[in-house]
């Protein structure tokens, strides 16, 4: 074991680095910009809101946040300061709100949506690809131009399809938002009842497009698998084929976990065409309206917020890699 | 006569390639080996000998196919049987084997023990873990393996020693044949020596009853095994004892065969090295006659007309080729 907590700790480290990179680009990029970002917000503002008192209040306030009349070393710990305290400052957009509070109220429901809906499409299309693989015949034949077909449509594509032929023409379901807007989000039936015909249409856009992609992948890992001299061995030594396709799946099955991580890791990026076209109240809304309203504060958190997930995502894999797949275990080793 | 463990007659099989092609891989092939003896078979690469060694367990799955004759594993026909039978009651037990790309033929992700188990379980399914641990352990040291190889990953080991496990694994269950496909091949000097005594040791430990070697290089066998079969392409060029196979060749392949040995080994120093010109036939579709015409020394006009059938020299011996085999000797003899 004291191997693996070398890796372990090794991995540890350059995960702590990237963070601290990403963290400071984050805080350095804007800063590039010609001007200063507080003059630049106040200039957009000017335009932007109406609220007289809104635009000085966020003026002073991110005086006041960012320090920006003391040194940029002294700016960059106040800085981490205030992240730590989850306090990015007021969104420009949706004032009076904070932008903690705009990002808590949406993170929520692109979480409770994209989660599912990744992990459902890769299990699906994990089960169809190895079964294509293994069966090979008409139902491969039938799920490879499927598949390949789904995992090429652009995702806005797959949500308007589905937009037209189930809201639109079939009319089984709404055509936009969370929830019915008429209602006061609570816990009756009714009201998550519509939570869960909101859901559906978007949901299954992103599954479809993630089944057709792990699909093909698994697909031709477990063929290239199946082919291995190991299989051969195993079968002339007489042990079951359902043993063997144990051993194929499984060992097929460890790439892919790098494809569950990448979309899990980057899931807000994902997120944002589907809840854009399904006007979804996820994170994915939130960027377009607060990069279409200039609001920086809310972008600049939103941002880091992808970046820490992405990272955080790729530390976990390398994590359970480590642990489950031998061969990395014994690449790492020496 | 001693009791025959292992019959094959004229068995062929082929592979049907993608585009539908046959290929003949083994062309009516027919080989007996006794209880305590060694076969050992060599040829050109292609010239079917792994196809062989597959299609004698008699466990087919594309593109392999089986195609028309018999195998009888100790008085058992098991020829048409029902294919999970054969693995249950035949493969590991009866025949066992050991591939030629033995560096790949572990499950990467599985510990060594777990496969072993795998293999056990397959064939005494009640068994305990406890009990195979011992087993495997047993077999291990008694093939001069440490069992703490049991505990590790394949891609831990050292290629000589990943091919050792193959080989303790092949036999943990005392198959009565083993089939050894070109075993120490891809070994070094000093660990196919390793490698070659390991698989003599079995037939003397009593573990095995019957081998069968399959390697490319003839004059290997010489010591190794008792009898040899020369292959080309797909079929039974030459047999007999290994002692008249290397020093009495009659076939004008074997001839050239024990010519192209790379590194002569201590005795048969004194064979010149030559290569043999040309390359073996496509199988796809076979020369009419002999198909060792092309590159044959002595051909004659009616070699490329008529096919050669094995004929009988001596008892236990022979070889396909329409000179008499004293012609044959007179003229190797001339050539020196
Ligand atoms: N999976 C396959 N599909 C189609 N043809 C095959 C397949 N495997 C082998 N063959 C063909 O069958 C013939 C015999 O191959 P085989 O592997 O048995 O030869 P070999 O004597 O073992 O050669 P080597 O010394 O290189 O191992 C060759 O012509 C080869 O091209
Ligand atoms: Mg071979």
């Amino acid at each position: 074991m004291k191997g693996y907590r070398d890796y372990f700790l090794r991995k540890f480290a350059w995960f702590i680095v990237t963070v601290v990179v990403a963290f400071t680009l984050n805080f350095i990029l804007p800063r590039l910009m010609p001007g200063d970002p507080v003059a630049a917000i106040a200039a957009r503002m000017a335009q932007g809101m109406s609220n007289a008192t809104g635009v000085q209040a966020v003026y002073e306030q991110y005086t006041r946040l960012f320090a920006i009349d003391k040194p940029i070393l002294e700016q960059y710990v106040v800085y981490i300061g205030n992240v730590f305290r989850g306090d990015f400052g007021y969104s420009i957009s949706q004032y009076p709100r904070t932008v903690a509070d705009v990002i808590s109220a949406s993170v929520w429901w692109t979480i409770a949506l994209q989660f599912p809906a990744i992990i459902v499409g890769w299990i699906i299309g994990n089960t169809l690809g190895a079964l294509a693989a293994y069966v090979r015949k008409g139902f491969d034949k039938v799920l490879l131009p499927l598949s390949i077909f789904l995992s090429n449509m652009p995702a806005f594509g797959m949500a308007i399809v589905l937009l037209v032929i189930f809201s639109v023409d079939l009319k089984w379901f709404p055509t936009s938002g969370g929830y019915d807007y008429a209602m006061i989000p609570n816990m009756s039936w009714d009201f998550v009842w519509s939570v869960i015909v909101h859901y559906q249409l978007p949901f299954w856009s992103i599954v479809l497009i993630t089944i057709g992609g792990q699909a093909i992948g698994m697909r031709s890992m477990a063929i290239y698998e199946l082919n291995a001299d190991y299989v051969k061995y195993a079968r002339f030594l007489g042990i079951k084929d359902f043993k063997i396709i144990q051993y194929v799946f499984r060992n097929a099955m460890l790439p892919q976990i790098t494809g569950l991580a990448l979309s899990i890791g980057t899931m807000v990026g994902g997120a944002l065409v589907a809840e854009i076209i399904f006007n979804y109240p996820g994170l994915g809304s939130t960027i377009l309206t607060a990069v279409l309203g200039g609001d920086y504060p809310l972008i600049s958190a939103t941002t880091l917020i992808i970046t820490l997930m992405a990272l955080v995502a790729f530390f976990a894999l390398e994590i359970v890699y480590g642990l489950i797949d031998p061969r990395i275990k014994a690449a790492q080793s020496d | 006569m001693a009791k025959v463990v292992l019959e094959v007659n004229e068995l062929t099989t082929r592979y049907i390639t993608r585009f539908r092609e046959s290929i003949y891989a083994v062309d009516h092939v027919s080989l007996k080996v006794e209880s305590g003896k060694s076969l050992g078979i060599a040829g050109e690469s292609g010239c079917g000998k792994s196809t062989l060694a597959l299609s004698l367990m008699g466990y087919y799955f594309a593109p392999l196919h089986y195609t028309s004759g018999e195998i009888i594993v100790d008085e058992r026909n098991i020829t048409g049987l029902d294919p999970d039978e054969v693995r249950k009651t035949i493969l590991g037990t009866e025949i066992s084997y050991i591939p030629q790309a033995a560096m790949n033929a572990l499950n990467p992700t599985r510990r060594v023990i777990n496969f072993i188990e795998d293999v056990i379980q397959a064939h005494r399914p009640g068994i305990t873990r406890t009990e195979v641990y011992a087993m495997a352990k047993e077999r291990f040291e008694l093939l001069g393996l440490p069992a703490e190889v049991l505990h590790k990953y394949p891609v831990e080991l050292s290629g000589g020693m990943k091919q050792r496990t193959v080989i303790a694994t092949s036999v943990i269950l005392s198959p009565k044949v083993l089939i050894a496909d070109e075993p120490s091949s891809a070994l070094d000097v000093t660990s196919q020596k390793m490698v070659i005594k390991m698989v003599m040791d079995l037939m003397d430990k009593g573990i095995i009853k019957s081998l069968v070697f399959i390697t490319h290089e003839l004059p290997l066998l010489y010591n190794v095994t008792d009898d040899i079969m020369v292959m080309y392409a797909g079929q039974v060029i030459e047999k007999g004892s290994a002692q008249e196979m290397v020093f009495d060749p009659i076939h004008p392949y074997t001839k050239a065969l024990m010519g192209s040995i790379i590194v002569p080994e201590a005795g048969l120093r004194n064979v010149k090295l030559a290569a043999i010109p040309g390359t073996p036939p496509n199988l796809k579709n076979p020369p009419s006659g002999c198909r060792f015409a092309e590159r044959c020394k002595y051909v004659m006009p009616e070699c490329r007309v008529a096919s050669v059938e094995l004929q009988k020299a001596s008892e236990g011996r022979a070889y396909r080729c329409l000179i008499p085999e004293e012609d044959l000797r007179k003229a190797y003899k001339h050539e020196k």
